[in-house]
This record gives C-alpha cells, structure tokens and sequence, in this order.
C-alpha cells in the first residue's frame, strides 16, 4: 500500500512535468495540469419507459483513473458503451475528443480510431482460437499470417503482468482469471488511449488484482486515461484518483479520490428519499415455511436463512453477488452442490423445478422473455401451463377447468387482457408479469420467489404486483424478493438479507433498514 | 369512418383466412394447374393411387412431428424404417413369427431406438439432432447385421392384407394414416402431454422452471415418434412385397420436407395436423403431376426444393410482420 502511493505520488510529479508545456485549461477556478482525453455533454439514453441517462456530463483525462460507482441501474454500463460506440445516445448530446472534433453519436470505428478500447464484464475472446490470436485479432500485416509476430507480441503483452500464458493454448482451455488477463492484455497491446474496465477484478485472485494494478499504474504513465468500474470500494480507493458517482442516470458529484472517504461516498450514491407507498401489512407469523441451511454451488457458500409464513424476506446485493443464483439452487433449476432445504421443517430433497413445486415453491424469473413466459402463446396456455396435469383426467385436459382458473387469475391478478387467446407477447410487460404470476399460484405455490419482480414495468403496475405480493403474504404464504431497487427493498420487506460475492455478509430486520446500512453490506463493507 | 373500419375488418379477416390457409391455397392451385396440363391427373384412380402411395409417409411425418414440436429433429428416421422393416421381414419370413409377433418386436425396436436417441441427448446434454447424426450410422449398421445384406419377400397372406384389404372402400393402410392424424390431432389439442410438447417447443427453459420434467418430455416425444415409424415401415415394405436394407432411407427428408410445409416449424412449437396431410400432398402431387405432364423426373426434386424453400420464407416474412403489428399494438395501448 505504501509503495502504491508512492507510486500515486512519482507519477503525479512526473506528469506533472510532462504536461507543463501545455496550455492550462481553467475550470470553475481550478488549474487542470493533465490533457482532456474526453468529454461528454448532455448525454442521454432513453429506453422504453426508462431514463439510462440524463442530461449526463462527464469529463476524462490523460494519466488518470476516473471511477464510476452507483447502484445496480445508476447507468454506468450504458455510459461506457456510449463512449465505446456500442449504442448511440439519444440526440442533443455532445462527445468531443482532444483532437477537438465532436460529435453526437459514436460508432465502434469511431471508437477504435481514438483508441478506446473495452474489457466488458462479459468476455469478449473467441474460444476457439489461441491466446495469441486473440489478442491480434483483427490486425493485419500482409497477406500472410504471421504467427511468430502474433506469438511475440503476446508474450510481451504477459511480461507486463509478469505472468506466463502459453500464447499457443486455445482460450476456452484457459481458467476466467487468465482469460480476464488475455482480455486486458488484448486491450493494452493495442494503441490504447481511453482504457474502459468494467469490473475487471471480479474473475481475478487477490495477486493477480494487484499485477493488474500495476498494469494501470504503467498505462497512467503512458497517459492513457482509465475508467474503472467496480463494486469493490476498497479498488476504488487503492487505484483511482477520480471518482463519478452516478445515480438513476443522473451526475450525482465528481470527487478527488485522496479527499473523500467511504461514508461520503456511500451518502452520495443513495442520497433519495423514500417516496413511492408501499401497502402496509400485518400478520407475520413464527411458523418457519423454508429453511435453507448450508447452501452451496453456482458460486454460492453456506449460505443458511429461513423464511417465516407471511413474510417477504428482501435478498439485498449488488449484480454478482449470487442472489439469482441462489433461489435458483433452492428452486432447484441449478444443482446444489451441499446443503439441505426443510419445507414445515421437513427435509425435502429438491432436484428439478418440478419438485420444487411439488413442495409448493415457485419462481417468477428475472428474464420474463426467456424464463417466464411462452412469449408466443395465449394467455391461457400461459397461466394453466403449470396446473395442467392437476385438472386432466385420463391425460385429457378438463377445458372448462381450464378457463375457469384462467378467467380467476385474469380477474384476481387484474391483468388487462383483450380475451383469455391473447398472445402473451402482444401484452404490456406488467402484463406479462402478472400471467407469469398467474402461472405460479395456479400451481397453487405456498413459498413464491421474485427475481427482480417489477423490472421494465411502468409505474402504475408497479404498484400493483407491490399490492399483490402483499396480499400474498398477509394470506400466509412465504415470499422471497430480489430486488435491486433500494425503495422496493426496503418497503416491502420484513427482513433483508444481504449478499456479497456468494455469502450472507449481513441481516437486517425491519427496524434496522437505512439505505446506507444496506449499501455498505452490499459493497463488503 | 365506421364504414371505412368495417371495410378494412373485412380485408384483415380474409387476409388472414389467405395466410393460415395459404398450403391449402397451394395444393388446390397445383391441382388445377396439372389438370390443365396433363388431363389424365385428375381422375379417380390417380388421386387414389397418390393417397394409397403416401399412407406411410403421413405416418412418418406424424411421428416426426412429435419430435419436431418439441423443438428438434429426428435425421435417423430412415434407417429406422430400414432396421424395423427387415427385422420384421426376417422373423416373419425365416423365424416363424406369426405376422402379429413380427410386428411386436418391431414397434418395440421402434420405440427402442428412440429411447435410445431421446436418451442420449437428455444425457449428454447435446442437441438430439446431432446425436440422431450419429444415430443414422449406428442404425445403418443394425440394419445390415440383421439383414445380412439378403434381401426378403414372399411374406405371409395375413401380413400383405395391410395393404391389400379395404374397409368401407378405403384402403386399411389408409385408415391407419386417418386414425394416426386423427390420435395426433387429439393429443395435441386435448391433452396436458400435447400441450407440454409445443410449451418445449416455444421455450424449452421457461416450460423446464414451470415445472415440466423436460428430460423425460424429449425421451418420450423420439418413442412415440419411434412408434409411428414402426407402424410405416409396416405399411412400406407390405405395399412393396419385398424389403432390404436400402429400403427406407430418403423418407425421413420426405417427411421433414412435408411437415414443414404443412407449417410444423422446429424451433417454436406451432403446427397444426391438417397442415401437415397438406404438406404430404402438395409434395406428392408435384410429383405425380410432373410425371404425367411427362417432364424430366428429375425436375421434381428441383421444384419440390424451390416450393420448400418459398413456404419457409412466406412464414418467416409473415411472422416479421405480425411482431411488428403487434409491437405498434403496444406502443398505442402504453
């Protein structure tokens, strides 16, 4: 750590040195010593019924590590693939680069020609072919193949890293930290200007992490601006020397790291009052419905919890930290490694979504279109889905039965729908949530998990799945809620539990809940 | 402004009747294009001989379209044909196997080698229509060890009544055909194990989380389709008198060819019965047509190509247009 800011502290001077010859650029009364690389203005992303992006500035510089931190949705994924080409913003916004030019809208080409380069969250190599292949990939010299340049050339990239790749070795035979490294080095090797991570420690060990930084302490030198997103804040403090806090699109504050702590920072990125209502409700009972106890897998570590008749037990934490990967090792879509799940304290083995609601859980997924929904059916098809085999007799289906649960969930749910033979993808997202819905309490379902229960749906029907997830409740059923919405967690829920890289690093119960608190569990603090 | 709408209602529906009906549309127009060009087409004999001709393949694109439903396919059908065929062939004929006997084991090694192509890929976890790749060869093989590579005929009286009897004046392979599209028909619209098929079909992980054992849904759809396949291979080689090893292959793309025409798409789970007899017909009448316009035969293959390949893309084009409508439906209901 001391080196580091040693480091921090050479580097500052020699930049320093380099840049002095350089026009000063004075800004609200400061003096800036480093080159602007990049500047955005007025930025704005709008999809259907959400605002990405407001009015969004932000300004890079030349040998500095700019953070970005926000909450899951803060915009932070839509800015980087603005600046990297990969989806134009909408018009009125202004991108001028150092060169002076501007422009409204990027593409990768664009992009590339300013040297902005990415390490997305998700890999961006190709399996099939060699490291070193990968990291040339789409460079040219001649006609012919060069493989001993392409092989040079990867070796040097690793010795930065001081780590040894086999250039030759396919990706996919790589383990994720190296592949992370492939990716990285594929980035630097190029003519790198603005350097983009987005969450790149993530698949990397504690050592590796720290080659990684000094990686960007050797690109800093080299005036390359980087901007680091993470969800680790102790990297935030140990690498950036800006950081842009966002929040529900908006600029929020850009603060010197080296003046600020954790608290002012944590402060910043909650910073809103509660507003929506959220239904008030009563009737929790001491009688323990699921019990999960040492559960393991899909990245996921003993994890233990229960959950209570009548209660929402809220699942707290940042994207990755397992929440979605754990109810679907109760609900039994993944394989659980260990652990054992008792439904009435009775020990049930659980192996297939199936039997899972056979002991009466059910899921509404995160991804309505790929998990939840037959998007191309009717919405009859849809909701009796689950409870088909129940109303048959002789494998043959009882039609009146059929359209008799149809016509009640339509109406208890509410769902706004021409007839019950209206295709399900035609319908609004709401909509389509609230027939997922009808799917699980047909199968007459007492434990019911959300995943992220009122994503992309508009206000008015936000309020109410809120209504009927209360209802549920106050009826006795059990109900497990991820959600990334702070707001929603917090007025919904009796208990939260707070997740952080695959365990519990906390639980709150009901008196204890402040938007910071929860936060700082879920930032591993 | 109301008459313009009723107008314009009127035109939807009847566009919409040309659109789900267009296969139908299709094989009356290359009826009454080949009753123009060769007279003789449209005479009672003929369309008799062109039903008897194709009983077995609609039994073999009614099996495939359990498979096909379900969202896979099913390359090894004609070696299957082939292994059930002589085997049935060999027992009957050598063995002593009463012509009821024979054809027990060779349903049971039908749904055998479905089992054995739904099973692998449940368990390897790969897609079944490459593991039915793979299944063909092995197939193949099976085929010739029983076989012996000799070929057999003279099989039983009771046996050839398959295809030489007749019930209220139709052929008895012919009604196996009817009551085959008539069993699939109802277990596609009437039962909960239909349904679950075409869910798989549309969306195999949203209908695996509702609770759906998917793995035993994809075994039993190649069994049941192994069944069926059974039952044509019956009907196939007692129409011919004669079986060996070559017998059988070149069906399974007839059949695929015949159900996708008949609108039972791969990949979202839809299809209706009717459409597939349609998709039979319209591929066996280009053929008889063209060969009693008295054109190159080989012509047939080209045109039955080209019309596969014009139905794909009318259903592709239209699907495009219905999400798009239905996409303008949403924006005005929001």
């Amino acid at each position: 750590m001391n080196c580091l800011k040693l480091l921090h502290f050479l580097n500052k001077q020699t930049t320093k040195e380099v840049v002095l010859w350089q026009p000063l650029d004075r800004k609200e009364g400061t003096i800036q010593l480093k080159k602007k690389v990049l500047s955005l203005n007025n930025i704005s992303k709008t999809y259907p019924g959400v605002l990405a992006l407001d009015n969004f500035p932000i300004e890079f510089y030349a040998g500095e590590v700019h953070a970005l931190l926000g909450e899951n949705g803060a915009g932070k994924s839509t800015l980087i693939k603005i600046i990297a080409g990969a989806i134009t913003p909408d018009p009125g916004g202004k991108i001028s680069f150092e060169d002076g030019k501007v422009y409204s809208q990027l593409t990768p080409q664009i992009a590339k020609e300013y040297g902005v380069e990415v390490i997305y969250q998700e890999f961006n190599l190709i399996g099939c072919l060699t490291v070193a292949e990968n990291i040339c990939f789409g460079e040219r010299y001649g006609a012919k193949v060069n493989y001993k340049r392409m092989r040079e050339k990867a070796t040097e990239a690793f010795k930065l890293f001081d780590i040894d790749i086999d250039p030759n070795a396919p990706v996919y035979t790589l383990p994720s930290s190296k592949q992370q490294i492939v990716e990285i080095s594929k980035a630097i090797s190029r003519n790198v200007r603005i350097l983009i991570m987005d969450e790149p420690s993530a698949p990397l060990s504690v050592s590796e992490v720290e080659k990684m930084f000094k990686v960007i302490e050797k690109l800093k030198q080299q005036g390359t601006a980087i901007i680091y997103i993470s969800h680790r804040m102790e990297e935030i403090f140990q690498i950036s020397d800006k950081v842009t806090i966002m929040r529900d699109g908006k600029y929020i504050t850009t603060l010197e790291t080296a003046g600020t702590n954790r608290k002012v920072l944590v402060h910043h990125m909650i910073g809103r009052e509660l507003k929506e209502s959220f239904p008030v409700r009563e009737g929790r009972r001491q009688e323990v419905l699921l019990k999960a106890e040492g559960v393991c897998g899909n990245g996921d570590n003993n994890i233990s919890f229960e959950v209570n008749r009548g209660e929402i037990l809220g699942l707290a934490g940042l994207v990755g930290a397992g929440r979605t990967e754990l109810i679907r090792l109760i609900y039994g879509a993944d394989k659980m490694e260990s652990g054992n799940i008792y439904i009435y304290g009775k020990k049930v083995k659980i192996n297939s979504p199936a039997a899972a609601i056979k002991y009466g859980i059910g899921l509404i997924p995160e991804d309505r279109k790929q998990q939840g929904c037959l998007m191309g059916r009717s919405v009859k098809t849809n909701i009796s889905l689950s409870c088909l085999k129940k109303i048959s007799r002789f494998g043959i289906i009882n039609k009146r039965e059929e359209n008799r649960i149809t016509d009640y969930y339509i109406e208890k749910l509410r769902i706004k729908t021409p007839s019950t033979e209206q295709i399900v993808g035609n319908l609004s997202g709401g909509n389509q949530q609230k027939v997922v819905l009808g799917k699980t309490l047909a199968a007459e379902c007492k434990i019911i998990i959300f995943d992220e229960p009122t994503r992309g749906i508009d206000v008015g029907a936000k309020q109410e799945i809120y209504r009927i997830i209360s209802e549920l409740a106050q009826q006795g059923n059990g109900i497990i809620m991820i959600t990334s919405e702070m707001e929603e967690l917090i007025g919904m829920s009796d208990r939260i539990l707070v997740l952080y890289e695959g365990k519990i690093k906390g639980e709150l119960k009901k008196e204890e809940f402040s938007q910071s608190r929860i936060l700082e569990l879920a930032s591993g603090l | 402004m109301n008459q313009i709408n009723k107008q314009e209602m009127i035109k939807n529906k009847f566009t919409g009747i040309v659109k789900k009906y267009a296969m139908f549309f299709v094989l009356i127009g290359l009826m009454i294009i080949f009753t123009m060009i060769a007279p003789s087409f449209l005479t009672l004999l003929n369309l008799k001989n062109l039903i008897i001709q194709n009983s077995h393949v609609i039994i073999v694109a009614v099996g495939l379209s359990f498979v096909m439903m379900s969202g896979s396919l099913d390359l090894s059908v004609g070696y299957q044909i082939s292994a059930v065929g002589v085997l049935t062939a060999l027992l009957m004929t050598t063995k002593g196997f009463s012509p009821i006997a024979a054809m027990l084991c060779g349903i049971l090694l039908g749904m055998l080698f479905g089992f054995i192509n739904g099973t692998v890929a449940v368990i390897l976890k790969i897609d079944a229509l490459v593991v039915t790749i793979a299944t063909t060869t092995v197939f193949q093989g099976v085929s010739y060890l029983i076989s012996k590579g000799s070929a057999y005929s003279n099989f039983p009286e009771s046996f050839r009544l398959i295809t030489k009897s007749a019930f209220l004046g139709i052929n008895t392979d012919v009604w196996l055909a009817i009551i085959s599209v008539l069993i699939a028909s109802i277990v596609y619209n009437f039962t909960y194990y239909g349904r679950f098929v075409k869910a798989m079909g549309g969306n195999p992980e949203a209908t695996r989380l509702a609770g759906i054992n998917t793995h035993f849904m994809r075994i039993s759809t190649f069994v049941i389709s192994g069944m069926f396949i059974a039952i044509a291979a019956f009907i196939l080689i007692s129409k011919q008198g004669t079986t060996n090893s070559t017998v059988g292959p070149g069906t399974e793309m007839t059949g695929m060819t015949a159900a996708i025409l008949g609108g039972i798409s791969f990949n979202s789970g839809e299809g209706k019965m009717w459409g597939l007899v349609v998709g039979v017909f319209i591929l066996a009448i280009i053929e008889n047509g063209m060969q009693l316009a008295g054109w190159n035969q080989y012509i047939q293959y080209i045109v039955k190509g080209v019309v596969l390949l014009a139905a794909i893309g009318f259903d592709k084009y239209q699907r495009a247009v219905k999400t798009k409508k239905s996409k303008k439906n949403v924006v005005v209901a929001a």
